[in-house]
């Protein structure tokens, strides 16, 4: 009783100190945009985001890196040739169509050379590339304050994320008609004057980066499934996407009906709903434009283990697989990952790294990649110092089995619900954080008022609700669990070396599920051994042939 | 005419945004109050200037080994763990940076635990008891973050080029720290008169002041200690760095932090002007927090010295550059309204007051005064080529053809 009434008294000043969404303002605009602004009169600027509902997942396979593409040669700045080329857009529309061809004719020879180096007719169609580029380079602005946005003193960004493409800009707040003739402007001409560019880096970084710990848990969790998807597995097909089809894909997924416009500054509706009529009010709907049909995974799709040698630091990587935003035990399932590892008193961080001292680091995410659909919740651990994978792993499921059985002792429970309100009120107070959670409430769950929503229905939560959820979704038929070991090639010798990252990348672009290309290095190293050595170099030969020029 | 309404309704709103106001505790403890009701949270940040002299020869990591230190330990009123579940119970968060010219304290809090915050951030930085049982674990902890051993291979060689090449801390020079060193960094660094705190958010004049006196105002300077401290002897230009990354491609990085004498005033033109420059590509420049940062990732066939060859070219034709009168008044323009962006942003709002409380912010009324000559004298010492530190990351085999930096950059 004596521990109830303190507990009482701080729920209920919390539940008076959380602030309500009530200022946010909501409208449609004619052509189905939706726009939610937030009027904050202090403010003396405006930050914008536009989310466009769809994102990475959405992706036919044909087309992987769209949304990478779109966030960097659309929105990455705001060149006057971008938004409005007046009466060059004749000529630079016809010489970014002849930098496609030769784009393409370059490609498809690189193809052909691996078949027949003799008679290739490279050299002169790169010689016609930067010809051609550097006509095209006479076209495009260069000074970097020749960018409209900059120029006026504003700052932008874009990020493709798994559920959506999200495009954020802040200008002074006399900016405004300046952003929406803009920004619709940009829509109107999608003229993607740097995608070459956009792409090579794009690709040049895929390649530099490396395997991902947590996107080989993702390949293994998701089989098959659009967020198990790892862009670098796709390059082939980066590499083969064209512009004309970059455009095409925008106008079809960049349409009115799956936008949300977010306005947060000094200036209220009355006072921005002219403007944004004007100017994104009349943006046409694509005809083609339809949510796409995502395939759908089973939770208990079994225990799944893979182990990886990448090289850098053991690390032990453990998902389950979890039900969407709009499931009912995805805000539960939040609450018990708040519990497990959310703040540096949470449990794992706790026992596993201080009473135990069997991890150094810790860290959990939830929603890996994206929670419009079922997504993870991935918890990856350092072991520290004379510690094994193993033991981690017995030490986590040990807390997954606490958490699911011994009850949650109430200042715990009082606690983890006031980290998760004070990062609520962290974000409403920053109107980057706030767009984004609006947006990503809308994109992921298919209405913003879930970031309010999301924060009353934590207080009605129960700890019985919070293990039950636990329990339905924690458990081994869910998990996937990745062992990535220092390195795979100690102790080889360096014919193996060359040859496991040979077969690596040739599984790599046929085989999505991990499991299995992890099967099929080993077996393809075994089978090696039994081969002489000069049998073993022919071989590896024979293999790397295969590989495309760009991943010898 | 709604161009006018909006400017009139700009120029009415740019008074409603926080006044900084600055006031001095009997202890020499600088503070800049920010008043703002606008959500019920307050921002505090304690922030510690460093000198080269502050840290001993051989002793390099003393720094970032201290704070981890005040992370880890207890203090006399509460164990390491009992004050994480004090903040955590509260909803605080408490953020310790180190970077190679200060440390920092951050705490945001909602407003109804402001007490509370000030409170723990106070006792954190004066109570902390060093516990010499964790100093060899914190040490070796100290080095994994240092050389960034999860990081990627860019990461890391972005991070050695950060620091002064005789500054970097090795394994060595971190297992060298004693306790003693560690008290006598404390008593060297951990003054009121080095330290500027900045508080922001829903608390009035009156109320900062009593929180402030309350928490800090007992923080008297400790006698400072002899005959440590004296600065390093200079060192001598290295090879570039290498970050050996197998199976990945090259990346060649060069760094060279801002001159001491560059005004914040050119400092904030040159980042607008220099990154995406027309003379860099496919060289990439990046201001970042601790100087300019050149990035070149050549293709496979360009062999690893040519690169390094291009990209110093790249730099010293933009050494060379020299704006026009007409591109500084765009920076100018755009910097001028830049300004107003700061309003979205609680956290810059801080290290706006903050680097004006230093000395270190940039005015309209310079900005106005500043010349072109002045611009370009600023680019040309910046991009001198003896200030550039250099590095690569890649196949070990690729790294083992950059040979020693013998010429500096032309």
């Amino acid at each position: 009783m004596r521990l109830l009434v303190p507990i009482l008294i701080a729920t209920l000043t919390l539940q008076a100190q959380v602030p309500r969404l009530s200022e946010v303002q909501e409208r449609r605009l004619g052509n189905g945009t939706r726009v939610l602004l937030v009027q904050r009169r202090e403010l003396t600027a405006f930050h914008a985001t536009l989310v466009f509902r769809g994102g990475r997942a959405e992706e036919p396979t044909a087309l992987a890196g769209a949304t990478d593409l779109l966030a960097r040669a659309l929105y990455g700045t705001t060149w006057p040739e971008d938004v409005d080329p007046g009466k060059a857009k004749l000529e630079l529309d016809t010489l970014l169509k002849q930098e496609e061809g030769l784009l393409e004719a370059v490609r498809l020879e690189r193809l052909r050379q691996r078949r027949d180096a003799a008679t290739s007719q490279l050299p002169s169609l790169e010689a016609s590339l930067a010809t051609l580029q550097s006509r095209l380079q006479t076209q495009l602005s260069t000074s970097p304050l020749a960018d409209l946005c900059t120029a006026r003193g504003g700052r932008q960004a874009a990020e493709a994320t798994a559920d959506a493409l999200v495009a954020s800009t802040e200008l002074p707040l006399e900016a405004f008609e300046f952003w929406c003739r803009t920004e619709a402007q940009r829509l109107r001409t999608l003229q993607l004057s740097r995608f070459s560019g956009a792409r090579a880096a794009l690709s040049s970084e895929l390649q530099r980066r490396g395997v991902q710990g947590m996107a080989l848990l993702r390949g293994a969790a998701l089989p098959g499934h659009p967020y198990g998807r790892d862009l670098a597995d796709h390059l082939s097909a980066l590499e083969a996407l064209r512009w004309s089809d970059l455009r095409a894909y925008a106008r079809r997924t960049l349409s009115p009906d799956r936008l949300t416009l977010i306005v947060i500054g000094g200036l209220g509706l009355e006072q921005a709903l002219p403007a944004l009529e004007r100017h994104f009010g009349t943006l046409p709907t694509s005809p083609d434009s339809e949510e796409a049909l995502l395939p759908e995974i089973p939770a208990d799709l079994g225990d799944r283990r893979v182990q990886v040698a990448l090289g850098g630091e053991a690390r032990l990587l453990t998902g389950w697989r979890l039900p969407a935003r709009s499931h009912p035990d995805h805000l539960p399932l939040r609450l018990a990952a708040q519990l497990l590892g959310g703040g540096s008193t949470s449990r794992l961080q706790t026992r596993l790294v201080r009473q135990k001292t069997l991890a150094r680091e810790v860290t959990l995410q939830m929603d890996l990649p994206g929670s419009h659909l079922p997504g993870l919740l991935a918890v990856d651990l350092k072991p520290a110092e004379g510690h094994s994978l193993a033991e981690l792993e017995n030490a986590l499921q040990n807390e997954i089995l606490r958490l699911q059985q011994e009850p949650i002792p109430q200042e715990e429970w009082v606690k983890a619900l006031t980290l998760l309100e004070t990062d609520y009120l962290r974000t409403l107070d920053d109107p980057a954080s706030l767009a984004k959670a609006l947006g990503r409430a809308w994109a992921e769950g298919g209405d913003w008022r879930l970031l309010e929503l999301d924060v009353q229905r934590l207080r009605r939560l129960s700890p019985e609700g919070v293990q039950a959820a636990a329990r339905a979704w924690l458990k081994p038929s869910h998990r996937t669990t990745a062992l990535l070991e220092p390195s795979a090639t100690e102790g080889l010798d360096p014919l193996e070396v060359e040859m496991a990252k040979v077969l690596s990348t040739l599984a790599a672009g046929r085989i999505q599920d991990l499991a299995q290309r992890e099967h099929l290095v080993k077996e393809g190293l075994r089978q090696l051994r039994m081969l002489s050595p000069e049998e073993r170099r022919r071989t590896l030969n024979l293999l790397a042939a295969q590989l495309g020029p760009e991943k010898r | 005419m709604r161009v006018l309404l909006l400017t009139l309704l700009a120029t009415l709103t740019l008074g409603a945004q926080p006044k900084v106001q600055p006031f001095v505790l009997p202890n020499g403890l600088r503070v800049f109050h920010l008043e703002d009701h606008e959500h019920p949270l307050v921002r505090a940040r304690l922030q510690l200037d460093l000198a080269p002299a502050d840290t001993p020869a051989g002793r390099e990591g003393l720094s970032a080994l201290a704070l981890r230190m005040f992370q880890e330990s207890g203090s006399g009123v509460a164990k390491a763990d009992d004050f994480d579940l004090l903040l955590d119970g509260s909803g605080i968060q408490l953020t310790r940076e180190a970077t190679p010219s200060g440390l920092a304290w951050q705490v945001v809090a909602r407003s109804r635990d402001q007490d509370r915050a000030l409170g723990l951030l106070a006792e954190n930085l004066l109570q902390t008891v060093f516990d010499p049982a964790t100093l060899r674990r914190q040490a070796a902890a100290c080095w994994r973050d240092q050389e960034g051993l999860g990081a990627s291979p860019q990461v890391r060689l972005r991070r050695a080029l950060a620091v002064t090449p005789g500054a970097r801390p090795t394994q060595a020079s971190l297992s060298a720290i004693t306790l003693q060193d560690l008290i006598a960094f404390r008593s060297r660094v951990f003054r009121p008169d080095r330290a500027v705190l900045v508080l922001h958010g829903d608390l009035g004049l009156e109320q900062a002041k009593r929180l402030v006196l309350l928490n800090l105002g007992s923080w008297a300077s400790p006698v400072r200690p002899v005959g440590d401290g004296d600065p390093r002897p200079p060192t001598a230009p290295e090879d570039p760095v290498r970050i050996p990354s197998p199976g990945l491609g090259l990346t060649l990085q060069a760094m060279a932090p801002p001159p001491p004498d560059l005004t914040p005033e050119v400092l904030a033109l040159l980042d607008l002007l220099v990154p995406g420059d027309p003379l860099l590509p496919p060289v990439r420049v990046t201001l970042e927090g601790y100087g300019l940062v050149a990035t070149l990732e050549p293709g496979p066939d360009t062999p690893a010295p040519q690169a390094m060859a291009a990209l110093q070219a790249r730099l010293a034709a933009l050494s060379q550059r020299g704006y026009t009168q007409l591109e500084l008044e765009r920076a100018r323009g755009a910097w001028l309204a830049r300004r107003s962006l700061d309003s979205l942003h609680p956290e810059a709002l801080l290290a706006s007051a903050l680097a004006e409380a230093r000395g270190r912010g940039a005015t309209p009324g310079s900005m106005k005064a500043l010349s072109l000559e002045a611009l370009n004298a600023g680019l040309r010492s910046w991009l001198a080529p003896d200030r550039f530190r250099t590095g690569a990351a890649g196949p070990p085999e690729v790294l083992a053809q950059l040979a020693p930096l013998q010429t500096p950059v032309k």
